[in-house]
């Protein structure tokens, strides 16, 4: 099965993220990412799947320049960060959420100061950044939770003010590396239906997990990646691949 | 508000926030800024005294011009006007006859009784010049006294040239020291603030991380750091004006009296609040420069 789209997809439905041929060796000799192609649209939700070292996060670290890949280009809403100079990536990141397995919190500073960041550095003006961050913290249930300091919450918590912090600048593209690895089935339930519905609201959503059953019970487009390359591209349900 | 008034009260909030955070990792590199100034003040405090001392040597470096016997009191007059325009002479006194015989009685002292037995003054009057600052130094001395040599009037003239070079040497060789040392004083202080900062900065790269994660650019990330390096500098460097002051009070009273008999005239000066100012304004510098490399290093990595 071929992860590349065909001409008349693309034409169907604008496409986000474009991937050519892109390979990533961290070391010589070896591939964390090998002859990757594929297409995500505007608005899609996309689950990665695949056994550890499979290359998962390397695919997100490609997509939010934290890597850069060896071979091939990778087109962002039709800009190629394939050789992205250094001083373009703050820009890129401003477009992107990200969201960690271990939720990435300032222990030092308050729920609201934690999410406040993103808009901080957006250079948004206090009064606005004090309200968008009670509305965010509202979307996730954490309203009452503000003056609290992250290690006083719970880990679905932790999540779910990572998951706020990532979508307070409205980003067109959310990437989440096995954001539920942390927490038990309740847990991952709620803060993936968080997820989900950023999605609807049409943030494009890439999502790296080892959470089988969660990905059938979302029924989403699903790529699984092997030793680096995609084995699978399995259509969301209802879908026609 | 604008967007930079947003990013300057960010700023301003997060590099207090960040002192108050870690008021230890605070202390310690104001202690280290303090206590390295403390020694570049001390030392640069040493240097103003000793540059003072010898400004006092060098006010007492004269020419003197000795004056044909018989002038008329009008004409001695007359060429003392006349010195006095010569270029690089800050001040001509005319010393008569009686004045010299009068000084020479002072300076022998109990000696003088052999003098009084003279039934006429052998000392010629003269003309006392003394150099403007600039001309304080051989090659000075030498233009001026060219100048002075052959004038209708004069004698002979005197100057310590020995003098002169001596006291030129001892100026160059303290100015000398005191660049060298002053220079390897703010290296040394310069890399232990960047390590310390460097430990803080270490200590904080979870903030970093996540400020890039978020899209800030790395001057953005960077200035709340470089604001606290400033601040911890500039503390720093007030503390060590505060001890600096304290010392000088208390070690001041031990070694006046020596001092005084020493040199007689010695009055010991503190710095003065320009130097206080630019002690201060090291220390900021300092801070920030330590931590600049310390947060680019950080970043990069
Ligand atoms: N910084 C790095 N330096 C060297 N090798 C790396 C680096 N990061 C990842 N790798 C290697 O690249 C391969 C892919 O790693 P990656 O982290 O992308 O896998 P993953 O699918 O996210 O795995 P997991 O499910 O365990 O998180 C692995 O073999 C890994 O050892
Ligand atoms: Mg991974």
């Amino acid at each position: 099965m071929s992860a590349a789209p065909s001409p008349g997809e693309s034409a169907r439905r604008d496409a986000l993220v474009q991937m050519y041929h892109v390979s990533k060796s961290y070391l010589p000799g070896t591939f964390a990412l090998r002859d990757v192609t594929l297409e995500v649209a505007k608005g899609e939700f996309v689950f990665l799947t695949g056994p550890s070292g499979a290359g998962k996060t390397t695919l997100l670290k490609l997509l939010f320049a934290a890597e850069k890949p060896s071979e091939g280009q990778i087109i962002l809403r039709g800009r190629n960060i394939a050789r992205l100079r250094d001083s373009a990536i703050p820009g890129l990141r401003r477009r992107i959420g990200v969201v960690f397995q271990d939720f990435k919190l300032l222990a030092n500073r308050t729920v609201e100061e934690n999410v406040a960041v993103t808009l901080e550095v957006l250079g948004r003006p206090p009064r606005e950044v004090r309200r968008r961050v009670f509305a965010l913290l509202k979307q996730v249930g954490l309203q009452h939770r503000r003056h609290h300091f992250p290690l006083s919450l719970s880990g679905g918590e932790q999540q779910r003010v990572a998951l706020a912090r990532a979508l307070a600048g409205e980003p067109e593209l959310l990437l989440a590396d096995e954001p539920t690895g942390n927490l038990d089935p309740e847990l991952t339930l709620e803060i993936m239906d968080l997820i989900a519905h950023a999605s609807v609201r049409g943030t494009t959503v890439i999502v790296a997990t080892h959470d089988l059953p969660t990905v059938d019970r979302y029924g989403k487009r699903t790529l699984h990646l092997e030793a680096g390359r995609i084995k699978e591209d399995r259509a969301a349900v209802g879908v026609r691949p | 508000m604008s967007r930079a008034g947003a990013h300057l009260r960010y700023f301003a909030r997060t590099s207090l926030r960040g002192l108050r955070a870690s008021p230890v990792t605070a202390a310690v590199g104001i202690s280290t800024i303090g206590i390295a100034l403390v020694l570049v003040g001390a030392f640069s405090l040493l240097l103003t005294n000793m540059e003072g001392l010898l400004d006092r040597f060098g006010d007492d470096l004269r020419v003197t011009a000795y004056l044909e016997s018989g002038l008329p009191v009008a004409e001695r007059a007359a060429l003392a006007r006349r010195v006095a325009t010569i270029e690089g002479v800050l001040e001509v006194d005319v010393v008569s006859e009686d004045e010299a015989l009068a000084r020479f009685r002072e300076g022998v002292g109990r000696a003088s009784g052999l003098l009084a037995e003279l039934e006429e003054n052998p000392l010629p009057a003269s003309l006392e010049i003394t150099l403007a600052e600039r001309r304080r130094t051989p090659e000075g001395m030498r233009v001026v006294v060219e100048s002075l040599d052959g004038l209708p009037g004069v004698s002979d003239l005197a100057y310590g040239q020995e003098w002169v070079e001596g006291y030129a040497r001892a100026v160059a060789l303290v100015r000398g020291i005191g660049a060298g040392v002053g220079l390897v004083l703010a290296l040394a202080t310069l890399a232990i603030v960047a390590n310390t900062i460097r430990l803080a900065v270490y200590a904080r790269r979870d903030e970093l991380e996540i400020l890039s994660l978020v899209g800030a650019s790395r001057p953005f990330a960077a200035t709340p750091f470089l604001v606290e390096g400033a601040l911890q500098g500039a503390v720093g460097g007030a503390l060590a004006v505060v001890i600096l002051y304290g010392l000088f009070r208390l070690i001041l009273p031990e070694i006046e009296a020596g001092l005084s008999m020493l040199l007689g005239f010695a009055e010991p000066r503190f710095l003065t609040p320009g130097g206080v100012l630019r002690l201060i304004g090291a220390g900021a510098g300092l801070g920030l420069a330590g931590s600049a490399a310390a947060v680019f290093q950080g970043l990069r990595a």
